[in-house]
């Protein structure tokens, strides 16, 4: 048991020098890593409009209150930065396939999923958590809940859940990227999607759509859920109120899931053809 | 000779949409992402006007019209040719760019023909869309006759405004711009100045001051302001001139540029 | 303005007199004072990228550019195909100064430089030749006259309805070609085609460029590294080094001045030998003694032999083919040539010294 447990410290100290190093290398060349940065923050401007200037000028949605919104923008987008810093590699993966570089990650003593996380550090994901950890203060600031520690564990919970659940959705894009290269068009769009309809209480969509987001394309688990369990909005949600109290567990299982998927398919991994 | 006429421009011009025809998917990839997004707006928008009447003087039925308009006419160009590593950023990271010079087509005119193409492309499919929206019932029509002229106006003087702002943004990459977050995040700030967000009428007012300043405001908000009503027909006049006042100086920008964007080559060699 | 001749006396297709190019780029600052100094103020230090090239090429000739990385062949051919401007000397091509009348200019030229490719990403090749033909103003004919040439050389039909994205290289290039001679330019400058391709369709490209020079009467300047290319393909080559050349002339001329590596394996009858194979004849030196098979090469000490003059380079092979066979008797012999990378890095870090062998300024 000691073992395991000094062997698995080990592993993540290899994990942070190598990320260390890997941001030192970008931070090299600084206009570059501003621009990266900035980029990042860019990229999130719609919800940033949305969050600074639609949301104050309206009353709300949906039965929620705008400070109850902010809340489920800023857990999301906090969420999605931490998730874009860690976890946000299948663009590189599909390089990685068709360049035939994947076959040297296998022959390494380290994790694929590891290694390929670990491939390179996104510059861009420090502008998204930036934009996220501001959001996400902010809404806490003014969300007029009282933070008990219960609470504040529930919320970092949810959080962590959040990002676990778009690693999972990415997992899985990436298990099919193995096999189907052409599964890259549908990664993009479904990052959009998550940032699309992520920001907002589900419940002003029609029911077969607010079905489809929780049960096909689990977007209600990454801050819906969790901001209605906090909000005590658990009465008007498509799922029983214990389901959506357990959504950062059925998240951690749903990540867990996806990279047992993820092994077994590459254990049948052959390359591409030359 | 250096300019193409219109008979043998016309496959210069169709590179794009002739590329998506060919690459599968990618009509469908893009119907589908519009569809969604509009869908999501639709929503959001009716959503926020639940318990409101009227907000930054819009009512609920001009904040959808111009959410769904917005959404079909957001510029889609540069991400279309940066995927079929066209643009001017890519040719000059690549060195490619020297194939533009060795031409007898001066590179300034291949633009303008790869250009109007995408852009009547991108109409094109705005349109189909507006069809689409306005049989699903999500699009409400112009506020007014006086409205839907307004509007006509506007929009194509905002679309030669458009070619230039992308065409202006192109030509600093020969000179400072040799990343491709910089385009990136000036795509971003211009669809933002520009109304495609969010319309800058809820914006606070130091905004929309700036806003005013600038030219993008004339490509998607003050088109649609009209088309909703936001905007009395009587303005029209105003409008199209300082609209048509910023086509003149950024058309004269361009050309300069263009003409220093080439001896800067001459003298560096890409 | 009188064109220069070529070797056959008639007037140079290509005609580079004292290019010079100097580069002038900002000296990148360190530290934050540096760096804003420099972006107000920047200090500009000069490169001499090439430094007084001048030579000329004829109707229907095939003229090698070569030179390590860096010699400024690139930036010779950029100059020469209107690119860049010279900051000194003049360029002709075809009777057109490339840089001042680049649209006349592009009508004359067909260039591919390697690996960038012209062609449009997301279409057929098909498509790409058919816009080209529009903006050359080519002739559907012609067009497709020559399609159908190049498709027999080349074997493009195969792929060529297929997307640029989805070719190979080989494939790639191959159309790169076809696209440069659609419009039937009188002088075509190729940097670097075929690398990185394998061996068949590098000679797929050869036999082409051959049947352009000789067939068509094009002018054809390539620069490469590959010695191989350079043997089948130039008659006559240019070593450029530190932008100035270092040698003008054919392949045989500077083996001549730079090989000294050849050998001569000769299998002779030892009983006509009696005394032994020393002493050698004159400029020739034993070099290796396998039982009867005995290894000649250059005397590199002594060179003058009877062919040679005092101070000049060291025997041919040929001439050491003779000496050996008058003096020996032979059963067999076999020439091993210098080999041509030996040849080429002796040439270029000959270095400055350079008595152009043939033509030039």
């Amino acid at each position: 048991m000691r073992e395991k447990w000094r062997a698995f410290a080990a592993a993540w100290k290899l994990a942070l020098r190598i990320a260390g190093l890997s941001f030192r290398a970008e931070l090299e060349y600084r206009a570059n890593f501003v621009t990266n940065v900035i980029f990042g923050i860019a990229w999130q401007s719609a919800t940033i409009v949305f969050a600074t200037v639609i949301l104050s000028s309206f009353p709300g949605m949906g039965g929620w209150s705008s400070h109850q919104v902010l809340l489920i923008v800023g857990m999301r987008t906090l969420s999605h930065g931490l998730y874009a810093l860690i976890f946000d590699r299948n663009y590189l993966l599909e390089m990685l396939v068709q360049d035939g570089r994947l076959e040297t990650f296998l022959l390494r003593p380290m994790r694929v999923y590891r290694q390929i996380q670990l491939a390179v550090f996104p510059t861009s994901a420090i502008g998204d958590l930036l934009v996220g950890v501001s959001i996400f203060t902010w809404a806490v600031s003014v969300s007029g809940l009282h933070w008990t520690p219960a609470r504040i564990a529930y919320l970092a919970s949810g959080v962590i859940g959040g990002m676990l659940m778009e690693a999972a959705m990415a997992t899985t894009l990436a298990s099919l990227l193995l096999r189907y290269p052409a599964t890259m068009a549908w990664n993009a769009w479904i990052e959009d999607l998550a940032g699309t309809f992520g920001n907002y209480p589900l419940n002003i969509f029609p029911s077969p759509i607010t079905s489809a987001l929780t049960f096909v394309l689990p977007l209600a688990f990454i801050a819906y859920f969790p901001a209605a369990v906090l909000t005590r909005h658990t009465g008007g949600l498509n799922v029983p109120a214990a389901v959506a109290v357990a959504a950062p567990l059925i998240c951690l299982g749903a990540y867990v899931g996806t990279r047992l998927l993820w092994n077994a398919r590459l254990r049948r991994y052959t390359g591409v053809t030359g | 000779m250096s300019g193409l006429t219109a008979a043998r421009g016309w496959r210069t011009a169709r590179i794009t949409p002739l590329s998506d025809l060919l690459s599968p998917g990618r009509i469908t990839g893009r119907a589908i992402r519009l569809a969604v997004q509009v869908f999501l707006v639709v929503f959001l928008w009716r959503a926020l006007y639940a318990n409101v009447d009227i907000k930054a003087g819009l009512t609920e039925v001009m904040a959808v019209t111009y959410a769904v308009l917005a959404v079909l006419m957001v510029d889609t160009r540069a991400f279309a040719r940066f995927g079929a590593r066209d643009t001017v950023i890519q040719h000059m990271q690549s060195g490619t760019i020297v194939y533009w010079f060795l031409r007898p087509l001066a590179p300034q005119h291949y633009y303008f023909w790869r250009g109007v193409g995408e852009q009547a492309y991108g109409i094109a499919w705005a349109g189909a869309g507006c069809v689409a929206c306005a049989v699903a019932g999500v699009l409400g029509p112009p506020a007014s006759a006086g409205a839907a002229a307004a509007f006509g106006g506007t929009f194509l003087v905002g679309q030669s405004l458009l070619y230039y702002l992308a065409l202006l943004t192109d030509l600093m990459c020969f000179w400072a711009i040799r990343n491709n977050s910089v385009v990136a995040i000036l795509a971003f700030t211009q669809n933002l100045l520009s109304g495609a967000y969010a319309a800058l009428w809820y914006f606070p007012e130091w905004f929309r001051f700036v806003s005013q300043l600038l030219p993008f405001q004339y490509t998607i908000g003050i088109p649609l302001s009209f088309y909703v009503g936001r905007i009395p027909v009587a303005d029209f006049p105003a409008q199209l001139a300082a609209a048509a006042g910023w086509v003149a100086a950024l058309a004269i920008l361009s050309r300069v540029l263009w003409y220093k964007a080439v001896k800067l080559l001459a003298a560096q060699g890409g | 303005m009188i064109p220069a001749m070529d070797s056959g006396a008639r007037p140079a297709v290509i005609d580079a007199r004292g290019l010079v190019k100097v580069f002038r780029t900002a000296r990148r600052a360190t530290g934050l004072l540096g760096t804003i100094r420099s972006l107000v103020v920047p200090e500009m230090v000069a490169k001499t990228a090439v430094d007084g090239v001048s030579f000329s090429a004829g109707h229907g000739e095939l003229l090698a550019l070569l030179g390590p990385n860096g010699a400024g062949k690139s930036t010779t051919i950029k100059m020469l195909t209107g690119i860049i401007t010279p900051t000194a000397g003049e360029a002709v091509v075809a009777g057109v100064v490339p840089y001042r009348q680049r649209e006349r200019n592009a009508r004359n030229v067909g260039a591919v430089f390697g690996q960038r490719t012209q062609l449009w990403w997301d279409l057929p090749a098909r498509d790409s030749f058919r816009i080209l033909r529009d903006i050359y103003g080519v002739s559907p004919a012609d067009h497709d006259a020559r399609l159908r040439e190049f498709d027999g050389l080349l074997e493009l039909s195969s792929f060529w309805d297929t997307r640029v994205r989805h070719l190979s290289l080989g494939q790639r290039v191959r159309c790169d070609l076809a696209a440069a001679l659609l419009h039937d330019p009188p002088v075509v400058f190729l940097d670097e085609p075929t690398i990185g391709m394998d061996v068949v369709v590098k000679e797929q490209v050869r036999i082409l460029l051959r049947h352009q020079v000789e067939q068509r009467g094009r002018t054809v300047l390539l620069t490469t590294h590959d010695m191989t290319e350079v043997e089948r393909l130039a008659e006559r080559v240019v070593l450029i080094n530190h932008g100035r050349i270092v040698m003008d002339g054919t392949l045989p001329e500077i083996r001549a001045r730079f090989g000294s590596a050849w050998r001569v394996h000769a299998t002779i009858d030892m009983r006509s030998v009696a005394a032994g194979l020393e002493p050698c004849p004159p400029g020739l030196v034993l070099t290796d003694r396998n039982g009867a098979t005995a290894v000649f090469g250059p005397d590199m000490a002594n060179p003058d032999g009877v062919a040679g003059l005092r101070g000049t380079a060291a025997l041919t092979p040929h001439q050491a083919l003779k000496l050996i066979i008058d003096r020996y008797e032979v059963t067999g012999i076999r020439v091993e040539e210098s080999d041509l990378d030996q040849v080429m890095r002796s040439a270029y870090t000959e270095g400055m010294t350079s008595v152009p062998v043939n033509g030039g300024w």
